[in-house]
This record gives structure tokens, C-alpha cells and sequence, in this order.
């Protein structure tokens, strides 16, 4: 009994062993994989351009000699390989609110359920700016002091604008997930105030403020207002020699700001606006588009099921009006982008996915693209497609199940349950029943890890027959070896009885030493009788 | 426990010294860099240094147990009143003060640096604490990986199969990162691995 409960110990830290040290070359094989198939794709699969954007009134848009406005956007496939040390770094990074060189910074202190903020008040002196002694100020839902006093009230999860890490703002507007409500810290006035806590029926579950923004936090999005030409003569010493260049001019000032608002992403994707001084929910802006997938996806997503989306407000300095968004959002895997332009009441102006021009001339969706656009992308699709059938069936099989239940960034980094393998990508798909949609999965996706799975099976059993394993432990060595397939038979190879057979000399096949009976005919050892001699020594 | 540890020591000399010496490189470099005007959060160098840690706390591994290998250690100490379970669990105590011996003065560095020159924010110790535990773990990790290949029979099995498995494994935190997810996978891997030398040591004839 101890012997078969230290082999099994044995066989399970072997296995262990040998799962997490397959599982990473073939993590760095399969990101090479897909690094090779973004570089693959063409540069205009990776943009998006619209011109008009929507944004700018009418009479600037109809003068004709004025280059009208234009919202590009750009889908980045290069960062993905540090998405797991990266993500360790940037989630320290929401605990801090800021933090500038010159002394000043800010952050949530958890035990002490306060916002601490330490900055240098400057002070005018006769005529002369400069900097106060530096003073710690502690904020909460209901006050703002110099102590970490009781009657500041606690805060318990609170989110604020994270476009203020690095502004070093002194103003933080922001919302608690524990007592529902929004509020907005002015350090300087040294004033604190709370929106009207949300009813226990609001379906608002608020996730970002201010800035919205995925991992990248990336100048990928951009818009550019109409320009005019303008026809600039230039005089450089010489007077003979004129340089005339044509130049653009931006007809308008802008910012990308929503002016009296705040933008509130929601858990659910939708983009509202919050009104800075009322701290009420003041409409809705948008919501995060859907992009394209190999497989017919869900029209809706949240930002959970994205890998990037950046959201940028504009707001024109002519009137001074909020104008509306442009919200882009990057598909799980990476293949596809969307954009999308709102205006100031939320409502959808355009909407555009990333697409390029196959071979044939037809027009071809990124995410098609992607994995069979370029004459040498079936290669590494092929390649992709057969390494993630290395990997164990029964990760396969839950990778199918928890298709949706991981986040797109963390799929990134995921080495055993691999969330943007092809089998969760046939997983999410809409227009199938799940029936459907696990037999494609069994019949297409995972077969050749079945077929592996089976002959591996077939080895192991062979050869656990030839060294004399139990029925039992065959059995299990069988169903092990199909539910983990390569890592199974490796681990198996590793851990199996090292004994020299003998020839057994009744069925003349290999036998095991150490057993009484041999294992193939159940014939005991051949001992011949020891009789006692006839003669004796006698003195 | 003491004279087995002390002698486990004795016979690793050498390593030890290494990582005193290690150790002394690393903090002199580091405040030195400090006390020139650079930012005490400046992380750049560390990966580098890091890395070469991991190696060597790998190849402490492979060399108590190549050395107990070919100068019959256990077999002369099993002739006096020692028990094998006794001698590996002395063995890995080794490697573990020798782990901390460079860990603790880095990180207590760093401590007093970031008090006397970083900002009074408390979320850095927490991130150094973090990246103590996630330096440790791994090189507790690649010195298992050392242990458990080096008592292969073969040199070159021992010492290359070691390397191409530290080299293999070490990318787990630049994939996963220093979460606790990563720490969990480490922290399993390392009980696995102690558990396959364990096995092999107590069954192996000397």
C-alpha cells in the first residue's frame, strides 16, 4: 500500500514537472506563431481611417477648399510578448493617482481607507511664486485634513480618473464601488464632495473614469480636425531663393476633453457621461464597438472580453461643447480592430472594422486576414493550429468551457487553459447550439490531439503490459494518457518501473524479476526441488 | 542537523563565498548608483542581475550533488550514526541560507534606500516584498532543478540538463509575472521537484 501511494506521489510530481515545463516552450513557440502572422499582416489591415469624422458642424465640413476632419486609429501587434510582467507593473499602477518628481504624489492607502495626497503649495511673495513646505493631506468620502482623523469618513474601493498618474492633478474625480457613489477631491480648496449614492436597482457597475483606456495606454487613437491649406512663402538669406511649401492648418481648436463631463466606462461596455459638478449620471456617450471575428462572435462585448480600447472625447474650443467620442476596441486574440464615432447624445454616427484587400481583390476581414491573408500565413496558422494540439485534451476541453470566463488581456500569458486557442475562439461563437459547436470543436479543432492522445495511449499501454503494471494502474496509465495526452506519455516514460526483464521459461516472453508469478502467463518461478542428499560426512 | 549543515557549507565554500561576494557587487553598485543621483525605483539593471543569480543558485544544485556523488559522501557518512533523510534535508537547508544570504542584505538595501531616498509611500515596500518573494521562489526553484538533475549518473546530463532546464523554466515570470498566480505554478513546481529528489536520493544505492 505504501509502495503504490509513493508511486503515485512519484507520478503526479513528475507529471506536475513535466506540464509546466512543456507548457512554456510551447507558449514561446505559439507566440512566435502569432508574432510572425501580425507582421504578416498588411499595414492597411492594421488602420483605420475615416475622413469625414462625424464631429465638426456641418458649414465647416461643406467648404470645399478645407481637408476634412479625420479619426485614424491603429491596431498595435507588437506588445503582446510582456503582457505578464508588463501587467504586474501597470496593476501596481492604479494605486497610485500620481507621482511627479517634483515631491508630490497621491495614492488610495488601504488600512487607513484614505486618499493621501502629499504636495507643495505655492505661494505668491511679493510678486515671487514659490513653494510652500510640502504638506499630507488625507481625503475621505466626507472631508479632507491634515490627520488621518474618524469623521473623514472610509472609503472602500475606490477607482478615480487614472489619466491623472502622471498629470500630477491636484482634482480627482472618482466613484466607490463599496458605497456606490461618486465624488471629487480638490486638494487645493481642500474640499471634498459625494454624489448621491446609487439605488440598489441602477444596473451602473463603473469600472474606469476620466481617461478610458485598455493596457496599451497608447496614443493609437487620434483625431485631427479640418484643415485648410495655406500657402506659406519662406525667405532664407538668399533673396533669390524662395522656398514655397504648402502647409496645413487646423481650422479649429480642440481637446480631448468631454468639457463639463466626465466619461464612466461601465462593466457592461457602455460609455455614460457624468456631470463634474452634480456628480449624476448626465446620459449616455457610447459604448465600446464590437470587432470582427474568425467566427461569428456576440454583437455586444465588455472590456473584459477586449484585449485594448481607448475611448478620446472631443470637445471644440469654438463653442466650448462637448462633441462626442471615438471609441476603438481591439478583439481578445488580436486580429481585428473596431472604431467607432458618437456624437453628443450617444448615438452612433460610423462604425468601421479593420479589413484589407485580399489576392482575389475581394475585401477581406483583419481577423480572416490575420491567419490566411498573406501567402505564408496558412504556414504558421497550420503551425499555431498543431501546437495548441499539444497541448493536454482536457485543457482543450476546458479551454472550450471557460472560453468567456477569463479576460482577454490575461489570455495573453495563459500557458494550460489557453482562452484565445481556436477551440475557444469556436466556443464563443453565436450562431451554433452548444451541441454544435462542441462537435466542430471535437471533429475540427482538437482531433489531431485526440488521434495523439489514442496512439500515445496505445504505446502506453503496450509497454505498461510488457513491464508488468497492474491492471489497475494500467487502467489508470490509459485514461491518464488519453485526458493529458503528450504530457501523460512523458511523464509515464519518466516514471515507469526501470527492471530488466528476464525470459520467463514457460511462454519464453519477458517477465519481471521481482514477481512471483510472471505477469504475462501467471507461471510461478521454475524452483527446482531441494532434496537432502543421500551421503553424509561422518568422522 | 548543525555539523551536517556545517559541513554541507564547508564543502560549498566556494559557492558561498561566491554569493557573499555577489551580494556585496550588487549593493555597491546599486547605492553607489543612488548616491550618483540616480532614482532608487531605477530597476533597469536588476533582470540582469537577477538572472545570473538563478543560474548560480542552480549550479549550487548541481555541485553539492555531483560532489556527494563522486567523493562518496553519503556512503562515509551513512557510516556513522546519520540517516540519508537527515543529509538532503541538511543539503536543501543549505541552499536555502545561501539563497537568503544574498536575498536579505539586497532587500534590506533597498528598504534603507527607498526610506532615505524614495518617495514615503508605502505601496513600494509592498512591491519590494513582492519582488523579494518572487526572487526567491524562483531561485529556491532553479536550486531544486540543480538538485534533482544532479544526482543523475552523467556529468554532462547533469550539468546541461540543468541549464536547459533552468533556461526553460526561468521565462515562467516574464510570461505570468510576479503575481500570486505565478507564485502558486513556482511554489507547486518546487514542491514537485523536492519530492522527485527526495524519491531518487532515498532509493538510489550509494
Amino acid at each position: 500500500m505504501k509502495s503504490k501511494i509513493k508511486y503515485a506521489v512519484k507520478v503526479f510530481a513528475a507529471g506536475f514537472i513535466v506540464i509546466v515545463l512543456l507548457s512554456i516552450p510551447l507558449f514561446w513557440l505559439r507566440l512566435i506563431c502569432q508574432e510572425i502572422l501580425g507582421e504578416n499582416l498588411p499595414d492597411e489591415a492594421k488602420n483605420i481611417y475615416m475622413r469625414p469624422s462625424g464631429l465638426v458642424p456641418s458649414e465647416i465640413v461643406v467648404d470645399h477648399n478645407i481637408v476634412q476632419s479625420l479619426v485614424s486609429a491603429y491596431m498595435n501587434t507588437r506588445e503582446l510578448p510582456l503582457y505578464g510582467i508588463i501587467n504586474c507593473f501597470k496593476a501596481e499602477e492604479p494605486a497610485f493617482y500620481y507621482y511627479s518628481n517634483n515631491g508630490n504624489w497621491s495614492y488610495f492607502d488601504k488600512t487607513l481607507g484614505l486618499i493621501v495626497c502629499a504636495y507643495a503649495p505655492r505661494m505668491n511673495v511679493d510678486g515671487k511664486v514659490t513653494l510652500a513646505k510640502a504638506v499630507t493631506l488625507y481625503a475621505g468620502p466626507d472631508g479632507i485634513s491634515e490627520t488621518a482623523a474618524q469623521n473623514l469618513g472610509r472609503f472602500v474601493i475606490p477607482i478615480v480618473d487614472t489619466g491623472n498618474i502622471h498629470s500630477a492633478s491636484l482634482v480627482l474625480t472618482g466613484y466607490d464601488r463599496g458605497l456606490r457613489c461618486f465624488f471629487a477631491i480638490n486638494f487645493v480648496k481642500r474640499v471634498v464632495t459625494k454624489g448621491p449614492q446609487l439605488s440598489k436597482n441602477d444596473f451602473h457597475k463603473p469600472i474606469q473614469i476620466g481617461r478610458i483606456s485598455g493596457i496599451s495606454k497608447s496614443e493609437l487613437l487620434i483625431w485631427s480636425p479640418p484643415m485648410t491649406e495655406v500657402k506659406d512663402t519662406n525667405e532664407k538669406g538668399d533673396s533669390d531663393r524662395k522656398h514655397i511649401s504648402d502647409k496645413l492648418r487646423p481650422t479649429i481648436n480642440y481637446t480631448y476633453s468631454a468639457g463639463q463631463y466626465e466619461l464612466v466606462l461601465d462593466e457592461s461596455g457602455r460609455i455614460d457621461l457624468l456631470d463634474k459638478e452634480t456628480l449624476v449620471f448626465a446620459g449616455k456617450a457610447g459604448f465600446l464597438p464590437a470587432p470582427q471575428t474568425l467566427y461569428d462572435s456576440k454583437d455586444s462585448v465588455t472590456p473584459k472580453d477586449l484585449l485594448d480600447y481607448d475611448v478620446l472625447p472631443v470637445t471644440l474650443k469654438t463653442d466650448n461643447e462637448y462633441r462626442g467620442i471615438l471609441a476603438k476596441s481591439v478583439l481578445r486574440e488580436g486580429t481585428s480592430m473596431a472604431l467607432a464615432v458618437f456624437d453628443e447624445k450617444g448615438r452612433m454616427i460610423k462604425c468601421d472594422y479593420t479589413k484589407t484587400q485580399g489576392s482575389s481583390g475581394k475585401t477581406m476581414e483583419s481577423s480572416v486576414a490575420f491567419f490566411f491573408g498573406s501567402p505564408a500565413a496558412p504556414v504558421f496558422t497550420i503551425t499555431r493550429y498543431l501546437l495548441e494540439n499539444l497541448q493536454p485534451p482536457v485543457l482543450s476541453m476546458a479551454s472550450f468551457i471557460t472560453a468567456d470566463s477569463f479576460s482577454a488581456v490575461a489570455g495573453h500569458n495563459a500557458l494550460f487553459i489557453l482562452p484565445n486557442s481556436f477551440v475557444a475562439m469556436s466556443a464563443r461563437q453565436v450562431d451554433r447550439t452548444i451541441t454544435a459547436k462542441l462537435f466542430l470543436a471535437m471533429i475540427y479543432i482538437i482531433l489531431p490531439s485526440l488521434v495523439l492522445s489514442i496512439w500515445l495511449t496505445c504505446k502506453v499501454a503496450r509497454d505498461a503490459a510488457m513491464v508488468g503494471l497492474s491492471d489497475r494502474a494500467r487502467f489508470y496509465w490509459k485514461i491518464g494518457t488519453i485526458l493529458f495526452g503528450l504530457t501523460a506519455y512523458i511523464t509515464y516514460r519518466l516514471t515507469r518501473p526501470g527492471i530488466t526483464l528476464v525470459t520467463c521459461e514457460n511462454c519464453g516472453k519477458l517477465r519481471r524479476p521481482d514477481m512471483e508469478k510472471c505477469h504475462r502467463c501467471g507461471s510461478k518461478w521454475h524452483v527446482p526441488e531441494l532434496t537432502a542428499p543421500a551421503w553424509r560426512v561422518v568422522d | 542537523m548543525l555539523t551536517l549543515i556545517k559541513r554541507e557549507i564547508e564543502d560549498a565554500i566556494v559557492l558561498v563565498l561566491g554569493a557573499v561576494i555577489f551580494t556585496a557587487i550588487v549593493i555597491t553598485v546599486w547605492v553607489s548608483c543612488v548616491y550618483r543621483g540616480m532614482s532608487v525605483l531605477n530597476i533597469g539593471s536588476w533582470p540582469t542581475a537577477a538572472f545570473i543569480f538563478t543560474i548560480i543558485c542552480c549550479v549550487m544544485g548541481i555541485w553539492q550533488m555531483r560532489t556527494d556523488r563522486t567523493k562518496k559522501i553519503s556512503s562515509f557518512l551513512l557510516t556513522l550514526p546519520v540517516t540519508r533523510r537527515r543529509i538532503l534535508i541538511a543539503r536543501i537547508i543549505t541552499g536555502f541560507l545561501v539563497i537568503l544570504l544574498v536575498l536579505v542584505p539586497v532587500t534590506i538595501t533597498a528598504f534603507v534606500l527607498l526610506q532615505r531616498f524614495g518617495p514615503p509611500i508605502p505601496l513600494y515596500k509592498d512591491f519590494f516584498l513582492d519582488i523579494f518573494v518572487a526572487a526567491f521562489l524562483m531561485s529556491f526553484a532553479c536550486y531544486c532543478i540543480g538538485l534533482h538533475n544532479g544526482w543523475s549518473s552523467g556529468k554532462v546530463v547533469s550539468i546541461l540538463g540543468s541549464l536547459i532546464l533552468t533556461g526553460l523554466f526561468l521565462p515562467l515570470v516574464i510570461i505570468k509575472g510576479i503575481g500570486p498566480q505565478a507564485l502558486v505554478i513556482v511554489s507547486l513546481f518546487i514542491t514537485a521537484l523536492l519530492i522527485r529528489t527526495w524519491q531518487k536520493f532515498m532509493a538510489t544505492s550509494l
